[in-house]
């Protein structure tokens, strides 16, 4: 953790970091907001919420679909997504070919 | 004077794996394939897996040889030493005794080269020339790096590029084992280079670099890729670790009234825990804890169910214990446990008695690790935390009660490459996040229409 951000309802200055528990070093909110392809990591809320408003924030900023699309989803168990993955690829592979 | 380290000769490395699905008193029921609603086999995953690792993956054969090649690696640091944590004990003036199994003395530091060792060989075994996986921080990047080196061969580690720009120490290990290490997204595949004409600027997530290491070994027949953690053949090659245990407490002329280990993705503590469950199924009194925080408690307050992975209902799951699928957990630092659902194998064993959960906040677990630090000098990973912490609370109950019983702890790692979280917890930045019986309330409640595994009995 560095310098505390100060108290506002946007997000962090840039040189504000905090640990991220899945990539294992300090990141910056801006990273955290567009990890998931432009959309938020489904983990900001947790990380970020003891810092600044994180939920109104982005309440704010994304549209009801995209909240459901980031936030209502849960983090599938990895043989169900390497499945799928398998799938994705498979499909890539032939439309390239 | 006291003996402080039980060591086991490498003579006496154990040289089988011990397979729980031959003892399990009530079978797996198989994942079910998301885009078929059928369950899932062989030949589903055989694109990225080879046949000998799906093989281990669907056996119920109770020992399974390790082969003269893996313990041939594994004596470079196995069998790792078993510890009688003599410091702790008089520390917390309990009539308990301690031991801890300390599986980070590693070259990776943690347990993670149990499973990739053993899966590099059965892919060299196979015909394998190259194994690719993703790695956000580097842990299990490095630890199959240097296993492929051990075997020949290429290993390809797509790395999210903030990660590869921020952490080059981690890439210069994987890249010392002989690894190429790629910044993902990356333009060497299909995935990779759609993220990068739309964001050529794009920093990279852990979801695009699996995507880039699948698309790797779907598209070549002498590449597959590799997975540490959840899936059986992963907590088969683990359970060296709680084989060796039981003939280290056998030298020491003990048994385990208590066996604790942290509960993630499900492999350290699988790992440790599962001989002991066989010695549980076969009569023994043993209580065997899985820790996990109090934030997510998924084993210790969800249900056995179905769970889907979307909100429209469209994505069949493996059965196993669910807060529900529109479940968010509070923020806490151990990585490692925060997720969604239990490894299967240990929901079942869960759901049969044969172990139990406890949760724990962050506070009292990082107290714990400064503890355990101050009395036996090794820094715990934030997620082993959990097991340390856990073996405090019954070493303290064994002081009130006034019971010498035995304790065995599973000390998955250390966490020398974590001090930023112990820097948070130090200037008092971190807090508990215990979650409101209400938030559980209505996580369940959106699971209750779901069907249920005919397992479940609740």
């Amino acid at each position: 953790m560095q310098n505390k951000p100060k108290e506002n309802t946007g997000p962090p200055a840039e040189d504000f970091r905090i640990r991220c528990p899945r990539l294992g070093h300090q990141v910056r909110f801006s990273y955290c907001r567009q990890e998931n392809m432009g959309l938020p990591c489904f983990k900001t809320l947790d990380c970020w919420h003891l810092h600044f408003p994180v939920e109104q924030y982005l309440r704010q900023e994304l549209t009801a679909s995209d909240w459901e699309r980031t936030f209502s989803r849960a983090k599938q168990p990895k043989l169900s997504s390497l499945l799928e993955l398998i799938h994705k690829a498979q499909r890539r592979t032939q439309e390239s070919k | 004077m006291q003996r402080k380290k039980i060591v086991l000769p490498e003579s006496e490395i154990p040289r089988q794996w011990y397979n729980i699905m031959a003892d399990m008193p009530t079978p797996l029921e198989p994942p079910l394939h998301p885009g078929t609603g059928e369950p899932a086999g062989p030949d589903d995953l055989s694109p990225i897996f080879p046949m000998n690792l799906i093989e281990q993956e669907v056996s119920t054969k109770r020992w399974i040889d390790i082969p003269e090649e893996i313990l041939e690696k594994y004596l470079i640091w196995r069998p790792t030493p078993l510890y009688r944590a003599y410091n702790l004990e008089k520390h917390l003036k309990t009539p308990a005794r301690i031991y801890y199994k300390n599986e980070g003395v590693s070259p990776a530091g943690s347990h993670k080269p149990n499973t990739a060792i053993a899966q590099a060989y059965y892919n060299k075994e196979a015909g394998t020339r190259r194994i690719t996986t993703e790695t956000g921080a580097g842990q299990w990047g490095s630890a199959l790096s240097m296993c492929c080196s051990f075997f020949g061969l290429e290993c390809k580690v797509f790395m999210v590029k903030i990660s590869y720009n921020q952490k080059p120490y981690r890439r210069l290990m994987m890249e010392t084992w002989g690894a190429t290490c790629t910044a993902s997204p990356s333009t060497e595949t299909q995935a990779g280079r759609s993220i990068l004409e739309k964001n050529p600027d794009s920093p990279g997530s852990l979801g695009m670099a699996i995507s880039e290491a699948v698309e790797a070994a779907v598209g070549d027949e002498y590449t597959k890729y590799s997975l540490g953690s959840v899936l059986n053949h992963v907590m088969l090659h683990q359970t060296i670790n709680g084989l060796e245990t039981q003939k280290q407490l056998e030298m020491a002329g003990d048994y385990p009234d208590v066996v604790i280990g942290c509960a993630g993705g499900g492999s350290n503590f699988a790992g440790n825990c599962l001989p002991f469950v066989r010695d549980k199924i076969h009569g023994k009194e043993i209580d065997i804890i899985g820790v996990e925080p109090s934030s997510c408690p998924t084993m210790s307050r969800g249900p056995f169910a179905y769970d889907f992975g979307d909100t429209v209902q469209m994505t069949p799951l493996m059965p196993m214990h669910t807060l529900g699928h529109d479940f968010v957990p509070a923020p806490i630092h151990a990585g490692g446990l925060r997720y969604h659902g239990m490894a299967p194998i240990l929901s079942q064993l869960l759901l049969d008695k044969l172990i139990r959960a406890e949760n724990i906040n962050q506070l009292e677990t990082f107290q714990a690790g400064i503890t355990f630090a101050r009395t036996e000098g090794f820094i715990s990973a934030p997620e082993c935390n959990h097991a340390v912490a856990m073996t405090i609370r019954e070493a303290l109950k064994a002081r009130e009660e006034g019971k010498e019983k035995t304790i065995l702890c599973n000390w998955s790692g250390h966490g020398l490459v974590d001090m930023a979280a112990y820097e948070a917890y130090l200037s008092g930045q971190l807090s508990d996040q215990p979650l409101p019986e209400e938030e559980i309330t209505r996580a369940l409640e959106a699971i209750a229409p779901l069907p249920k595994p005919r397992q479940y009995i609740g």
